[in-house]
């Protein structure tokens, strides 16, 4: 019966802790502030139907503040996040778009995180190699302007708000070795011959006792 | 109770048959003791040398899960840990699930589909098992599966798109047959009187292999990730482990492993008798009896939702709490390993309830455990905070292992010829339901999760239903009394119409007569009332037992 009460009033703190994170919740996507940076993402090698490596193709990543941005004096820090397009989201509901910014899964992988001097006013670049940890699919760049309480506040991408234009697709690395390969193939042959190793010689055995 | 004089062999004293949960392809072994009985030990008494006490055919009487003494408690847990191994296999990729699928790039419907390929396999390996073990023992049969699905979980190495995916988790799905070698395995080591304790112990802590992989894996992973590799290899690597855990068990099957109490298969074989029945005629009294097929479907959906839940639960927490990878494999985790109690707890409750309702109560247990289990399921799809998941989760745990440990109380009475084929179809539906299972509900994005969830658990309850439709003419059913019939009333009238008049004249239904005998405390608190006058205690050695 103890256990009982133990799990009642563990249940118990764990609401009370739930409903205080609650208030923060709600921040949502659509109160951000858009285009409020301008992003741009040129990918190392550019063409018609061409996939970039993961882990070995670069873009070459660009962020300005835009001269319309309202919201300019709160910025703090800009993140700058690869995100899925709507192609890589199909039947892949762990990759959804959602209002909520705090369930939104459709920019998971982080690029770099820059903190924001208002002085500088001129367009900031730098190069960014494709982790070995990207999965295959379509992406675009969005820069997120975050307060001093990490809070998003404005953000700019490198492609419309319908997100057709200028995507770049990315190829994942197989994961595979020939070493595994080998190692795999090894042990597997070593399971089977152990276990016919063992039924002949005892067949083997078997027979020597009967004829005894 | 058990006065009988165990070590020696005189007639009447077997305790073959007094409870339901034997091998059908019993058999006897002449040993030395087919003299007229002795009072004292003899120096050369076989039973002397065994560690625990053990009945006339050498099966042990005790059970005692802390001692590995030969060959009977060698045989349980190697027996339980090769199937706690290759449910490990078996489910090694659900907790992983989130990094696969960036990796080969899978859609909801094929992460559905390879978990639908993962239990469907078994549902033919169980079925030919029975058969295996006979022609080959329990130990060989075991060791195939062990060592000869191992190549398949080390080929998770070449995997590089959906379709690898989906083939190789079918063929490591193979091994859960497993499940049926182990139970033959300790039916023929243990005596029936603790059968069904002896085969709640290994059914469940086997199954708890099914929680422990959601634990082990993602550790095994987050390790090697340390040690440098990227994600995308070390899934891979991490697949070696369930690899080598299986052939090490193999090996250890092998060399400590017995078949039976006395030695091993093939010498008996060759030594003493081994009789078996016809394999057609078992097939056609399984096939027969309409409650093979309603235990085929309510195992479905207590075992079937349990291996369901494995596949899909951890990928679950991860990805509607945003939970690091390894705290949503030990939210998983848990939801296995309540196994450990939860199912032989199901036998016991079976157990006790009969003592006071006879059959109605076994079938009344069943159907409350396993509806308040998938009422569970249904607040569990519902929780949308964490805490309330797992609390729900936890009961639903509880509710769906206990009624696996509850069909089990029953399915040893439904045929006593045929309990080895019965035992093995219902172990296939619970591969069936799941399959089904995921196939309706977590393969295409047609629910969310979530709603897959509460839709199982609702799905789960109509079809425990079912357990309203099993009745035995002799104790009734859950709503309806024992038939009137003064003749089908009797417990031997069931068991006997499995064997034809020919048979009969043979005296080869004399097994199941004496079955039928022991198993009148069905009856429940009525036996009593009837009076033992018709079975006779073996204490007192009674020759016109035989």
């Amino acid at each position: 019966m103890a256990i009982h009460k133990i799990l009642f009033a563990s249940l118990l703190i764990c609401l009370l802790i739930q409903s205080s994170h609650a208030a923060t919740k709600e921040r949502l996507f659509s109160d951000l502030e858009k285009s409020a940076l301008e992003v741009t993402a040129t990918p190392s090698r550019v063409g018609e139907g061409v996939v970039l490596a993961a882990g070995v193709d670069k873009l070459s990543i660009t962020w300005k503040v835009s001269s319309t941005a309202t919201k300019e004096p709160e910025f703090n820090a800009i993140k700058v996040k690869l995100c899925y397009a709507p192609a890589s989201q199909v039947d892949r509901p762990w990759r959804k778009t959602e209002n909520e910014l705090f369930k939104d899964k459709s920019c998971p992988h982080k690029i770099s995180s820059w903190s924001y001097d208002p002085a500088m006013k001129t367009a900031q670049s730098f190069d960014y190699t494709l982790e070995r940890d990207i999965p295959t699919g379509t992406y675009f760049v969005r820069a997120y302007a975050v307060d001093a309480k990490d809070h998003e506040v404005a953000f700019g991408q490198s492609t419309n708000e319908d997100k057709t234009s200028n995507l770049f697709s990315v190829q994942a690395i197989s994961g595979r070795h020939k070493s595994l390969d080998i190692a795999s193939v090894c042990f597997s042959v070593f399971s089977v011959v152990a276990l016919l190793v063992f039924f002949v010689n005892e067949k083997r055995k078997a027979k020597i006792e009967q004829s005894k | 109770m058990a006065h009988h004089n165990e070590d020696e062999g005189s007639i009447g004293t077997s305790m073959h048959g007094v409870t339901a949960r034997e091998q059908v392809f019993s058999f006897s072994v002449q040993g030395e003791d087919d003299g007229p009985s002795s009072h004292t030990a003899r120096f050369d008494d076989p039973t002397a040398k065994f560690a625990l006490p053990v009945d006339s055919e050498h099966r042990a009487t005790a059970f005692k899960p802390f001692s590995f003494a030969k060959p009977h408690m060698t045989a349980f847990h190697l027996g339980w840990i090769s199937f706690f191994t290759c449910f490990i296999s078996t489910f090694a990729a659900a907790p992983l699930v989130p990094i696969i699928r960036d990796n080969l790039d899978l859609t909801k419907s094929d992460i559905g589909n390879a978990g639908v390929a993962s239990v469907s396999g078994a549902i033919f390996s169980r079925l030919a098992m029975g058969a295996v073990c006979d022609l080959l023992g329990a130990r060989y049969g075991t060791a195939f599966l062990l060592m000869l699905s191992a190549p398949t979980v080390f080929s998770m190495s070449f995997v590089s798109d959906a379709g690898g995916y989906l083939s190789v988790r079918f063929m490591i799905g193979f091994c859960l047959a497993t499940f049926v070698s182990c139970q033959y395995w300790t039916s023929v080591m243990f005596n029936g009187k603790i059968i069904g304790l002896v085969n709640g112990c290994a059914g469940g802590w086997g199954d708890m292999g099914g929680g422990v992989t959601q634990l082990l894996m993602p550790m095994v992973f987050h390790v090697i990730k340390l040690a440098g590799a990227t994600p995308f290899t070390a899934w891979r690597i991490a697949f070696f482990i369930p690899g080598f855990l299986q052939v090490i068990m193999g090996i250890l099957v092998l060399t400590l492993g017995q078949d039976l109490p006395d030695g091993n298969l093939s010498t008996l074989q060759k030594r003493g008798e081994v009789s078996k029945d016809k394999f057609t005629k078992v097939f056609w009294y399984a096939v027969l009896n309409y409650r093979t097929y309603v235990l085929f479907l309510l195992y479905g959906f207590c075992m079937g939702i349990e291996m369901t839940i494995n596949n899909v639960i951890s990928e679950y927490f991860f990805d509607r709490f945003q939970l690091e990878l390894h705290t949503a494999g030990m939210i998983a985790a848990s939801f296995g390993m309540a196994n450990f109690f939860a199912r032989p707890l199901g036998g016991y409750a079976s157990d006790i309830s009969a003592r006071f309702f006879g059959m109605r109560g076994r079938l009344w247990t069943l159907w409350i455990l396993q509806t308040s289990g998938g009422i569970f399921c249904v607040w569990l799809g519902r929780a949308t905070s964490l805490p309330i998941a797992i609390l729900s989760m936890m009961l639903f745990s509880v509710g769906v292992q206990a009624a696996c440990g509850a069909i089990f109380g029953i399915v040893p009475f439904v045929s006593r010829r045929s309990l080895g084929l019965i035992s093995g179809l219902t172990g296939a539906g619970g591969n069936f339901g799941s399959g089904l299972t995921q196939l309706i509900f977590f393969s295409s994005s047609r629910f969310h999760t979530a709603d897959g969830l509460s839709l199982m658990g609702i799905m789960g309850m109509i079809f425990t239903l079912l357990v309203a439709f099993i009745h035995f003419p002799q104790w009734g059913s859950m709503f309806f009394g024992p038939t009137s019939d003064e003749r089908k009333s009797k417990e031997e009238h069931y068991y006997a119409a499995e064997w034809t008049e020919e048979e009969k004249r043979q005296g080869l239904h004399e097994g199941s007569l004496k079955f039928a005998e022991n198993c009148r405390s069905e009856r429940g608190r009525k036996a009593a009332s009837d009076g033992f006058s018709h079975s006779t205690p073996p204490e007192n050695g009674n020759p016109a037992h035989v």
